[in-house]
């Protein structure tokens, strides 16, 4: 493999793991606050998706794009985020929170139910047919690495990836908003002792977590398109950057994404046959020898 | 000040509080003693809103609390250190402490909007060493010290009314006086004390008057000194 040939396929991870780290991050977020697992976070990155490339296909389609130029197209990309975090303020406590003193089975029932009920949803209201907001990615051009092309929307992606850890670790450690959650995802007794009103903070933290997953479907869009079933597909590879990296940690969700974002690539690039097999074989090793993940807590 | 009329409280299907009424008055250090199992920590828990009251009320400065959350009834000022201390083991001591200060501000808000007296001066004044202890984590205190910061805290939230569950448990005779010293400096700050507690010798110490509890049913009522020498109130606590 020459120089060249490396830095790409180090970027590529580097952009996979940036839309991991949304997905595991959220997903870690919501487990570490309410100690629910939530399998409808699939499909609330596939929302993310959707509505982002609706929205910016909308504006092309409509002939406003001139308008609003290359910046406005760039606006329009946290709208499927923001469209998911609405719709997760909305989630917990109508669906989600009657079930708190039931068994996790109840939150695992639900929160499939509620992963197939967004993908039709999907179906229902977008169709078929893949969308996509390539304009955005096209619009940046590339640069050349060597001497070959790599889009510079994937340089944003990692930028947008690195942001968001910077920020969520900011929030989480340095905020009073974030000592509360952790006091919460502590001893939620005692929180509500101290005077904190658990059942409002648990609707800020479950949008927070659905908004920073839908943004991971948002900054994907416009360099691969939004298709039925993606929500899945990019669950299960975020259950594997959680088991590894530690159900309910940030830390472990980076280092995860990090992990898996690499081994991705190499397995590409190696041995493509059985690059999905060689996650899973990680998340079994790490399992085994650690099975709260390298960053959870027993 | 905190007035409990008959109430009936279940730990699922469980009755374990019939008909119990008690009252704290304001400056007040009220025992609430009774053996392991006799109803006490459900009595507090039953105060601060973590398990429904099935009959009865709870009233608190002429307010009805009796189906308000346990945040609101924070929020009017009932403290509340638990039995297991209730310290959130992985927030540092000064984050732990730090949630009560922000939110005690609403709580002298809601009572009359005056001048907050400073909440770190009045924990520090009663625990000095917790001062030492801010960059620690909770996880890694001792019995003792989780104490002292669980009664820190609650006293940062500015309160009226404290609720002590089994504050002298587990500690040394020596730490029990220093424990005694900071219930009467608590009760200096105008603020009232309920204490859940096992030993009759150390609530008849502190306590203004005092209540016994057996078998959910408060058996006795009235100064410590007569509790003494109640053989009903001694038996049932040595059972």
């Amino acid at each position: 493999m020459t120089g060249t040939i490396f830095v790409i396929q180090l970027l590529n991870a580097l952009f996979y793991a940036a839309v991991l780290f949304l997905i595991a991050a959220g997903l870690s977020l919501i487990y570490g606050v309410m100690r629910i697992v939530n399998l409808a976070h699939g499909s609330l990155y596939a929302l993310g998706a959707y509505v982002t490339a609706w929205a910016v296909g909308g504006a092309v389609g409509a002939a406003v794009a001139g308008t609003l130029g290359q910046i406005g197209l760039f606006l329009l990309l946290p709208i499927g985020a923001i469209a998911v975090g609405v719709l997760g303020a909305v989630i917990e406590p109508t669906l989600l929170r009657p079930l708190y003193r039931r068994s996790e089975e109840y939150h695992l029932l639900i929160t499939f139910g509620l992963l197939m009920i967004i993908e039709d949803m999907l179906k229902l209201i977008f169709g078929g047919t893949p969308l996509t907001a390539s304009n955005i990615m096209d619009g940046l051009g590339s640069i050349s690495v060597g001497a070959l092309p790599y889009p510079t929307y994937n340089l944003l992606v990692i930028a947008i990836g690195v942001a968001a850890a910077v920020g969520l670790w900011w929030f989480v450690y340095r905020t009073k908003f974030g000592v509360i959650l952790r006091a919460i995802s502590q001893d939620r007794r005692m929180a509500a002792a101290l005077g904190i009103n658990v059942g409002r903070v648990y609707v800020q933290a479950f949008a927070i977590g659905c908004f920073i997953t839908g943004l991971g479907g948002a900054i994907v869009v416009p360099a691969q398109a939004a298709v039925l079933g993606m929500g899945v597909e990019w669950l299960i590879v975020a259950f594997v950057v959680v088991v590894i990296g530690g159900l309910g940690s940030l830390e472990g969700a980076l280092v995860g994404a990090l992990i898996v974002g690499i081994a991705h690539v190499a397995g590409i690039q190696f041995f493509a046959e059985i690059e999905l097999a060689v996650l899973y074989l990680i998340a079994t090793v790490v399992l085994m020898v650690r099975p709260t993940g390298l960053f959870g807590r027993a | 000040m905190l007035e409990i009329k008959a109430i009936d409280t279940f730990r699922g299907p469980a009755h374990i509080l019939n008909g119990v009424s008690l009252r704290v008055d304001r400056q007040e250090v009220v025992c609430l003693v009774g053996r392991n199992g006799a109803g006490k920590t459900t009595t507090i828990e039953s105060i601060m809103g973590f398990l429904p009251v099935r009959a009865g009320q709870i009233v608190f400065h002429d307010e009805d609390v009796t189906s308000l959350p346990p945040h609101e009834r924070a929020k009017r000022g009932i403290g509340y250190s638990p039995e297991d201390c209730g310290v959130f083991p992985e927030l540092s001591v000064a984050e732990n402490l730090m949630i009560s200060r922000w939110l005690g501000d609403e709580v002298v808000r809601r009572r009359n909007g005056g001048p907050r007296p400073d909440p770190e001066a009045q924990a520090f004044e009663l625990f000095p060493e917790v001062k030492n202890l801010l960059q620690r984590q909770g996880l890694h205190l001792s019995g003792g010290q989780r104490k002292m910061v669980a009664i820190a805290r609650a006293i940062m939230l500015s309160p009226t009314l404290l609720l002590l569950d089994e504050a002298f448990e587990g500690l040394a005779p020596v730490v029990v006086n220093r424990f005694i010293d900071a219930v009467m400096k608590i009760k200096a700050m105008g603020i009232s004390i309920l204490m859940a507690e096992s030993h009759l010798g150390a609530a008849t110490r502190i306590g203004d008057r005092l209540y016994a509890i057996d078998r959910g049913e408060i058996i006795f009522h009235g100064p410590p000194k007569d509790a003494l020498a109640d053989e009903k109130v001694v038996k049932a606590l040595r059972g």
